[in-house]
Formats: structure tokens, sequence, C-alpha cells
């Protein structure tokens, strides 16, 4: 019976992998380098259009059949919109199955043995079925939009293949049930995940992706080095609520083991932008698609913390670090980012980067709530993952769409966007506002319980430097976003001085664009030549930009309207969290 | 230990000096052929040894002449045959070292190793 | 007796007399005997274990008409099998993956001396796994040390020849140590058998008697045969020879000839000196140091390198010290984590050499670093098993390094005071591994954005040389094997352990 869980994990990476796989003599990406891959391109292109076979029906091999089947063989409209719907089909498809696994009731299933009293071990308790079930919301959302975005970024094919294997190696993680499992996944989604990162094929794409990578391996390898200590002083290692970790073992090596779940705080908080492994967040966030963005931040870092979860409150037991040092400096590090985070938001002005410094300071609310160790916070962190998850995913949707339309990166260019696209715009302020936390919106409930947790926690001089911390972070956090709302919609008096620079900066961005991508990527240097072409001719680098695509708009709208739904009627879903904070502490 | 009992052992001592003269010949001469004379000095030495252990004061060859059986009567054979293992190990390494000297030679025209190293690293191959 | 038992003798003297042969046959003859010697050695060596692991004990094998003290004798228990089957196996991959650079590289009159040279090394690294006697093992120790220098300088250029020059000085001065060593072992016991002299050790060592010329001989063999398997400060030689030799001895090189040392080093422990002999010694913590060391400079070189196939030798390097860091823990735990890492470092290295050479073909040729950009487009199934042979050397779960690691890091916990230099180590280690690999998987799967590069680079398909892609498919199941099934090797290696001694 639980082999069907492995069902939602193998679709999609299957799928993906089939994605990726080359479609024959050198037309595959060698088409974008080497001449004769333009040749045959060419040439494919006429025959699809005809529909008929090359008159040498010998070279016709399965995986060139296969490669029409799926929409992988060219960039013809129909050859993508063929990819667009199996894609789609197989997304759906798995999210449907994880979502029905997860909520037909508990579930565990032993694969195999990886060594001896080391299985990979799946099963799914609430937890699970809370990630499992936000990463299937946004990553279909962010899916359908990306079908219009990537049009932009080209090379979709690598990118919806690469995004289908993170969506099964996620849903993976959400189901694993031991921590080496666990692990297993967490590796595996750092590289699967990272050529999302280096889409681009720029020098600074690339070093981010590397930059990415090395957080993301110290963190884990930080990460794994608790787990072997843990797995020599816990009963088991499969995740129990209230921990396993067995006292009379630990007796007499506290000291050592505190230490190593220290450095599991550190090491998976890197995936979270806990300081002080936070750096590759705002390095991978600008260079990026946007799509890959959003889901980085909504969902990726997330991982982290479902690992924090794990090891502290399925593993090691709250009980045995309340007080202690580890939670002291635990505290200390979530709200010292937290206040960071907000403050290099503020002061950011690429508009990526911005947002890229805003998940750093929220994700750190949410590990924050865990580190007081008192039921209400933690239930306040839950509800801040679902919330920061669909909150952050609209706002990088949003900045997707001004690069889409117009290449506006920096914040000063998007004085007077409101006026062009009101809807993307009203989207923007509706999730803005959630994040602020402004009632009814969604992120009030979850940082009315934090707050409220961390004052009825017993923890000392953090139970009122922590909410202080979190308003004045709320504060900044309206400052930095907000502040894109008002000179959005409201626009200061154009001075003919100040458009010159703005012009200037979009035309230095194209530029930038163009020497970036490699020669022969058409599409982004396309974009890039119109819109310099554009900036060229007309006075106001905001003329010619229309509203977005409806392909665009309808995931975008959805999620705003979940970030205001779910502030009004939040009441299942604190009961659901609350069952989870119940049960572990 | 005491200066008395390495005069007792004075060929064991013989034996070790002169591999540890080989074994630095081999090792820090940059000259190959002076290396390769090293090498035989060093192999020399445990050949040395190896007889010396196997030679008991007083006792013949190990060949039964006259029906003479006891074992009081002849030296240990092995090590003679291992001796001879050896020498025929050490001839053919030494072989294959001088081919190779002859090699390099004729490439560079020097015999010095570190000569021919940092020469191959102008060139660059 | 069962004649499965003959088996092993038969392996040896079939490796070993393939060579003559080789040498007076046609070219293509050459290469199939060659091939079918290899095969029929891996089939023998199956059966041997299969034997073994049914009857469950060790046997023993007299050669001639000898009995114990004086003759000489071959020992097969689970463990010798299954490194002879591994040790075929990898041999026959490497062979068929480096066929067509060998045709290329080499001139054709010295092809069939390529294959005697192999003949030899595989029947030297038999006798090796199998002998029961120091002397014999000396003497395939030099039959090793010959055929690999031969490998080395098939290939005729100036460095590959300055290589072997200079693999040759340190494997002799390795080879004089290691028969010093014997010799003085020899005199203590008055044994050239193993076992015998296992029992006169434990009396020596029990009664105190000549405490410091034991300790001498010990030393004098482990740090001989630790040159000659390159550990750290008796590297130099390495990225030469591994650097600029035909692929098939790089990956033979790297992946056997130093693990065939390594594996008389476990010998010597267990079956000569007895185990607890050895950890009283400090021996082990000598090696311990230079294992540690090895892995931290082996792998600050490989970050240095711009030449794909050197840095693949420093990271030789670096996995050599981890296996003489797990001889170094002490324990019994850390000799099966140093077995099991010899065969997955062996499979992965391989696969690293077979791959990279397929990379650098659509290259120009070149091994720059820089030339490399986005040729895991080029060579499909090569970036593929680059990539996964990178990932099994970082440790990444599925793959067989993450396993050793584990094992490792498990076997260090057990010791005292060793655990938390060790545990640094392989942290520090893991790390620096995974910039250098991932950097290069990275740079493979760069698209070329410099024009120049773009304009002669030439494609290879899968389909134009499929003997390379099957052998790359098979080292990457082997590395999965080792990494998913990893439990009942390291059973097998236990229980191989268990009767080794």
């Amino acid at each position: 019976m639980g082999i069907w869980i492995l069902l939602p994990i193998f679709l999609p990476v299957i799928v993906g992998i089939l994605l990726l796989l080359p479609t024959g003599a050198g037309a595959a990406a060698g088409k974008d380098q080497s001449p004769q891959g333009d040749l045959e391109g060419q040439n494919s292109q006429g025959d699809s259009g005809s529909q008929a076979h090359p008159s040498n029906g010998v070279q016709e091999s399965w995986r060139i059949r296969f490669a029409r089947m799926t929409g992988t063989f060219d960039e013809s409209p129909e050859s993508l919109s063929r990819l667009h719907t199996l894609t789609a089909a197989a997304l759906i498809v798995s999210a449907l199955l994880a979502l029905a696994a997860a909520w037909s009731g508990d579930v565990s299933f032993t694969w195999f043995e990886l060594m001896e009293g080391i299985p990979v071990y799946f099963q799914i308790d609430d937890v699970g079925r809370l990630f499992v079930t936000v990463i299937s919301l946004v990553w279909v959302l962010v899916c359908f939009y990306s079908f219009v975005y990537m049009e932009h970024e080209g090379k979709e094919r690598r990118f919806f293949g690469f995004y289908l294997i993170v969506y099964g190696v996620l849903v993976a993680l959400s189901f694993s049930g031991n921590l080496v499992t666990m692990y297993l996944c967490y590796e595996l989604m750092t590289l699967t995940s990272m050529p999302m990162v280096l889409h681009s094929g720029s020098r600074e794409s690339i070093m981010a992706a590397l930059k990415y990578l090395f957080y993301s391996m110290c963190g884990a390898y930080l990460g794994l080095f608790a787990i072997f200590f843990l797995y020599q002083y816990c009963d088991s290692i499969t995740f129990t609520a209230g921990g396993t970790l067995n006292l009379a073992l630990a007796e007499g090596h506290t000291g050592i083991l505190l230490a190593a779940i220290m450095a599991s705080l550190i090491g998976f908080g890197a995936k979270a932008g806990m300081f002080p492994l936070h750096a590759w967040l705002p390095t991978a966030h600008p260079v990026a698609p946007a799509p890959a963005s959003a889901v980085l931040s909504g969902i990726i870092a997330k991982a982290g913390v479902l690992a924090i979860i794990r090891v502290v409150f399925y593993i090691v037991g709250a009980d045995f670090i309340r007080g202690t040092w580890v939670q002291t400096a635990w505290m200390t590090l979530a709200l010292l980012t937290v206040f960071m985070g907000s403050m290099l938001a503020f002061r950011e002005k690429v508009f990526k980067k911005r947002l890229a410094y805003s998940t750093v300071s929220q994700v750190s609310y949410i590990l924050f709530g865990l580190s007081t160790l008192a039921p209400t916070a933690m239930e306040g962190a839950l509800l801040h993952v679902v919330f920061h998850a669909i909150i952050k995913s609209v706002l990088f949707l949003t900045a997707g769409i001004f690069i889409f339309r117009g290449n506006l990166s920096r914040v000063d260019q998007l004085e007077g966007i409101g006026k062009k696209m009101p809807k993307t715009l009203w989207c923007f302020t509706f999730a803005s506002l959630a994040l602020v936390g402004i009632p009814p919106m969604s992120g009030f409930i979850s940082k009315w319980y934090l707050a409220q947790g961390a004052l009825e926690a017993n923890i000392g001089v953090f139970g009122w430097v922590g909410p202080a911390v979190l308003l004045v972070s709320a504060l900044l956090t309206a400052g930095y976003l907000l502040s894109v709302v008002t000179n959005g919609f409201f626009p200061k008096k154009k001075e003919t001085g100040g458009h010159l620079t703005v012009h200037a900066a979009a035309a230095e961005a194209g530029n930038a664009d163009s020497r970036e991508t490699d020669a022969a990527d058409a599409v982004a240097a396309r974009n890039a030549g119109q819109a310099i072409t554009a900036d060229a001719q007309e006075t106001d680098p905001l003329d010619g930009i229309t509203e977005a695509p409806a392909g665009m708009l309808i995931p975008l709208a959805i999620l705003s309207a979940l970030t205001v739904l779910l502030g009004i009627f939040p009441n299942p879903l604190i009961q659901f969290v609350s069952k989870i904070a119940a049960a572990v502490l | 230990m005491n200066f008395a009992n390495l005069l007792d052992n004075y060929e064991e001592a013989v034996a070790m000096v002169l591999f540890v003269v080989g074994f630095s010949n081999l090792l820090l001469q940059p000259n190959l052929i002076k290396k390769i004379i090293g090498m035989n000095i060093m192999d020399t030495a445990v050949y040395l040894f190896l007889a010396l252990k196997g030679y008991i004061e007083g006792h013949k060859a190990p060949i039964v002449v006259d029906g003479v059986q006891s074992v009081d009567a002849y030296v240990n054979p092995i090590p003679s045959g291992l001796v001879l293992t050896g020498i025929v190990v050490s001839v053919s390494v030494s072989a294959l070292m001088l081919s190779l000297t002859i090699r390099l030679y004729r490439r560079y025209h020097t015999l010095n190793l570190d000569e021919i190293s940092t020469r191959l690293k102008k060139e660059d191959l | 007796m069962e004649f499965v038992q003959n088996f092993p003798f038969i392996t040896i003297i079939l490796a070993l007399f393939s060579g003559p042969l080789c040498s007076i046959l046609k070219r293509r003859a050459a290469k199939w005997v060659n091939t079918v010697m290899i095969c029929l050695v891996l089939g023998m060596s199956v059966a041997t274990l299969l034997f073994t692991l049914q009857t469950g004990e060790a046997y023993v094998y007299q050669m001639g008409h000898f009995s114990a003290p004086w003759g000489n004798e071959i020992r097969v228990g689970v463990l010798e099998a299954f490194m002879a089957v591994f040790f075929s196996v990898i041999m026959l991959l490497c062979m068929l993956g480096g066929r067509r650079e060998l045709a290329e590289e080499v001139e054709e009159t010295k092809q069939n001396l390529y294959y005697v040279m192999v003949g030899l090394l595989l029947s030297s690294l038999l006798a090796l796994i199998y002998t029961n006697d120091l002397f014999t093992a000396y003497v395939f120790v030099e039959i090793n040390t010959i055929s690999a220098c031969g490998l080395i300088m098939i290939r005729q250029n100036g460095r590959a020849v300055e290589a072997a020059t200079r693999y040759m000085i340190m494997s002799l001065l390795g080879s004089g140590l290691f028969l010093m060593g014997i010799c003085y072992l020899y005199d203590l016991t008055g044994h050239l058998l193993m076992s015998n002299i296992k029992e006169q050790v434990a009396l020596l060592a029990a009664s105190g008697e000549y405490h410091i010329p034991l300790l001498i001989s010990i030393t004098l063999m482990s740090v001989g045969l630790a040159i000659k398997s390159a550990l750290f400060p008796f590297h130099s030689w390495v990225p030469d020879a591994y650097g600029y030799s035909t692929l098939s001895s790089a990956a033979i090189l790297s992946s056997l000839v130093s693990k065939g040392y390594i594996f008389l080093v476990v010998k010597i422990f267990y079956r000569v000196i007895g185990f607890d002999v050895i950890r009283e010694s400090k021996v082990i913590n000598v090696l311990f140091v230079f294992g540690v060391l090895g892995m931290i400079f082996g792998s600050i070189n490989a970050i240095r390198e711009n030449n794909i196939r050197r840095m693949i030798a420093w990271s030789s390097v670096a996995q050599i010290g981890y296996i003489y860091m797990g001889f170094g823990l002490g324990t019994t735990a850390g000799i099966t984590a140093s077995l099991f890492h010899i065969l997955s470092h062996a499979s992965t290295k391989s696969l690293l050499f077979v791959s990279a050479s397929g990379l650098t073909d659509v290259s120009h040729d070149d091994t720059d670093f820089f030339e490399l950009t986005g040729a895991g487009y080029r060579n499909r199934i090569a970036g593929v098993a680059f990539t996964v042979g990178s990932l099994s050397m970082v440790g990444i779960p599925l793959f067989s390094g993450f396993i050793s690691k584990v094992l490792f890091a498990s076997a260090a916990y057990d010791t005292s005071g060793k655990v938390i230099p060790a545990m640094i180590a392989l942290a520090l280690s893991t790390l620096l591994n995974a910039i250098y690999f991932m950097k290069t998987v990275i740079r493979i799967y760069t698209p070329p954005y410099r024009a120049n590069l773009t304009t002669d680079t030439r494609v290879i398909a899968m389909s134009e040389q499929p003997q390379t892609a099957v052998v790359l498919m098979l080292f990457i199941a082997l590395n999965l094997i080792l990494g998913l099934g990893s439990q009942p090797i390291v059973n097998m290696l236990t229980q191989g352990l268990g009767m080794f001694g």
C-alpha cells in the first residue's frame, strides 16, 4: 500500500528527466551553439510544419519521436504548447497524487535499506501534510505563470525538466520519515534546484549558482555532522513527535550533543537564509528567472525550516535544548537575521535583491517562532511558513512581470508603473500589506501568534526583545515594500533630468543583458534589443508597457487572493497547526 | 645497547650504513645514473644483510656431501635463495631504469632529472 | 579438494601467461586474448567467491610439494576472492573504456607490449591478493611496479617518460624499505609464511623481547608500501603519471595498482603482524596523521589545478589519504571502511578518468579547464558520467562515496581521541572536494559563450562510440550498486576480514 507514496515522487522526476534527454544527433542543446545544430533545427522546423517525416527515416530514432511528441524538438510555437501541456499535466497529476497520498491518512513505507539500520523510509504526518500542500499549491500556480514568463528566458525544456524534478524531490522531502532519507532528499534538492539558478548561463549566474551550491553544501554537511552524532545517541532516527533522544545515553555527552545540534541549526539554517550562512540569497535571486526566484524563496528556503523542525522537534525533542545556550544562540541569530535582513532590504535598490533580503528577514521570523519552543509561537511560525510561501511568490512573480514587460529591475524604474499595470500592482499591494502584517491580511495572524507566543514563553529577556524586533522589522518591511506601491501609483513629479537617468539605466541594463547572454541565445538577445530600441525611441521609459498577459495575471491573482482569504478565514489552518504544535511541545 | 654490541655485529652495521648510503643516493642525487648506482648499493646492502642472517659460523654450504644429513652441518639455505631471487628482481629493475635513462637522455641530452623537469615545464606539453 | 579451489592459482598463471602469448600474436588477436583472459579471470574469481561464501571459511592452497613452514602457499577467503572479482571487473572496464585512446595514442608496434604489461599487472595483483608468503609478495610487488611503469611509459612523450622515471624512483625507494622490513622480520621470526610469522610475532610481543627491531620492521614495511601507494608526502609522481599516460593506464594505476599495495598493507596488519600488535605500536598514528594531511593537501592542490586529468590525479592523492586515515583509526571498523573506500574509489576514479577523456575529446583534445566549457553538451554520456563520479566523490547520498564517508565517520566515532580530527578532516576534505568537482561539473554544463570556442569543436553522440558509452553506463551502475546496496558488500567485507587473519 505504502509504495504509492513513491508515485508522486517519481512521476515528476521521470517526466522531468525525459524532458532533459537529448533529442538526437546534436540537435539538443547543442543547437544553441553549433552551426550544424542550427541547420538541423531549421530543417526540423520545416519538417514539422509540413508534418512530414524527413526522407532519411533511418535517423528517426525513438528519441526524436519522443521529442516530437513532447514538444521538445524545436522551439516552434506548437512545439512549445505541447511542452507546456505535458509539463502541466505531469505536474497537476503528481500534485493531485501527492495531495491524495498526504490526506488519505497516516501511511509509512520503507523502501529499501541504504545501510544496516538505515532504511530509506517515508512516512506521512501533519508537518509533511502541511508542507506538501503548500508546495503543491505554489508549484502548480507558479508553473502556469512560467509558461508565459519563460518565453523571455528561453531554454524552456531545461527549465521545466528541472522544475518537475525539484517538485518530485520536494514531495519526497516532505514525506521523508527519518533523518537520513531527509538528508538524501535535501542534498538532491540542492543539486536539482541549482540549474534553475544558472539558467541564463551568464558568468554572474554561474558564480551565483556556485555560491548557492557551496552555502547549501556547507550547511548540509554541518547538518550531516549533527545527524551522525544524533544517530549515536537516539533510540531511532525515525521522526517521532517529541523526539527520540535517549537521555540515559546522552548523559555526560550533553556538551558535544548541544554543539552538534547548533551545527545542524546553522547548517540547515543556510537554506532558510539564517545568519551567518544567508549570503547566497541576495546573489542567487537577481540572476535566476523570476519563477525560479519565487519558488527558491517561497518553497526551497522553507525546506531548511522543515529540516530544522524535524531535527529539533522530531529527533532531539524541545525539552533537551530548552534553556540551554543553544536556544539562546538560536534566538539571537534568528532575531539578528530578522533585523539585518530588513535593514538590508530597506537600503537595496535592485528590486529582486530587495525581495531576497526580505526573505532572509521573513524566514527568520519563522525560525524565531520555532526557537522560543513555545506552542503559540510555533503555531505562528507554521502559519508564517504557509503565508510567507504564498506572499513571497506573489512578490517575486510581480517582479518577474516588470522584468518581462520592460526590463525594469531597479526600484526607481518603477515610478508610475501603477498607471500602466494597475492589476499587477494591486496584487503586489495586497501581498505587501499581508507581509507587513496589516489586519485582516494573513501576515497579521502569523505575526500576532509569533509575538504572543514570544511573550508567553519563558525565555527571559527575549520575551520582550523578540516582539520588539519583530515590530521594528515590520515597520521596515512597510518601508521597503509600500514605498514601491506609493511610488507606483502616485509617481513624484517627473523631471526631464530624472527620466534621462532612468533611461540611461534601462539602456545600460539592456546592454548588460546582451553582453551576458551567449551569442546564440536569440530569444534573450532579441528581448534586450527590443527594450533598447523601445527606450531609444520613446521619451518615457514606461511607454509601451502594458498590463501583464492573462497567463501571468491569473496565477498571480489567485495567489494574492489567497493572502487575503487565509487572513479572513484562518481558523481551519490554525486548528491544524495547533494540532502539530500540541503534539511536539 | 652499547658500543661493544655494535662492534660485535659490525657486519649488520655495515649493511645498514650501505643501505642508508644507497637510499639517500637514490632519493637525493639529481643524476639518473648515480640514482641507479644508489639503488644497486641499497639492494646489495639488503643482500648482504640477508646472507649474514643465513650464515652460521662454522657450517658449510647446504650441499649434501658424504651423506652428512645433520642440520647442524649446514647454513640456512633459504636466505641464499632469497638473495638469488632478489638479484633477479634487482637486475630487471636496473635494466628498466637504464632504458628509461637512455630514452630521457636521447630526448633532452642531460642526465639531470631536475633539469629535465624544468625543461618539461617550459615545454608545457 | 574441490576443483574450484584451484581457480585462484589458475587465474594467476593464466594472467601471467597471457602476456607472452600476446607478444607473439597479431594486434587484433592480442586485444581479444587480453579481453578473454580478463573475462576468464573474472569468471573464475566469481566461482571462488561463491565457493568461499558457501563454505564460510578460508582455505590454504599448497604450492608445490613442500608443506607449511617451508613451502609456498596461497590462502583464499571471502575477502581475497571478492577483491579479485572487483579488481578484474575494474580492469576489464578500464581496458574497454580506454581502447580507443590506446589505438590513437600508442604506436602500433607497442600495442602488443601494452597487453603484455596488462597481463603481468593483473597476475601480480592477483598474486598480491592471494599469496600467503611474504617474499612472494615482495617479488610480485616488484613485478607490479615494473608493469605499472611500462603502462605509464607506453605513451612516448617526454612528460610520460619523466613521470615513469619518477614513479620508478619512488617505487624503488618504497620496495627497498619494504624488502628491508621483510629481512628484519625474517631475522626475528625465521619464517616467510605469513601465518607462521604471526605466531612467532605473538610470542615475541608477549615476551616483550626484540621490541625495537619488531617496531622497526613494521615501520619499514608500512612506510615502504605507503610510499608505493602514494601516500601524502610521497605523492610527487602522481599528477604527472596519471595526467600524461594513456587513458587505460591512468585509470588502472589510480584504481588498481595503488590499491594492490594497500591490500598488502591490510594483509600485513592482519595476517603477518596481528592487529593487536599493530595497534600497540604507534605506526598507525603516523599513518593517521599522514592520511589526514593527504586528504587536505591533495584536495587543495586539486583546486589549484587547471588540467582536468591532473586534477583527478590530485584527488586520488586525497582519496589515498582517506584510506590510510581509516587504517590509522586502529579499529576493525576503520579497516572495513578503508576497504569499502578502496572499492568506492576504484570504481569512481576510473569512471572519472574515462569520462574526462570523453570530455576532452570534444574540446580540441585539450585538458585545460577552460576549454571544457560546455563539453557536457557535446558528449552527453561522458558529461553525465563525470557528474555522477563527481557527486560520488563529494559524497552525495545514493552514490558510493557517501557510504564510505559514513563508514569512516562511524568508525572514527568508536575510537577515543581520533574522532574530532577525523571528523574535521572528513568535513573539510568533503568541502574541498565539492569545490573542485562542482566547479568542473558546472564548467562542463556552461554553454560556451566565447565565440572562439564554438567554431571547431566536435560533437560526439552516444551512438558514435557505443563501447565507451556502455562502459560508462556500467561504471555508473557499479557506483549506484555500491551506493544503494552497500550493506551486503559491507557484510561480505566484514566476514572476509574475520577469516582473514
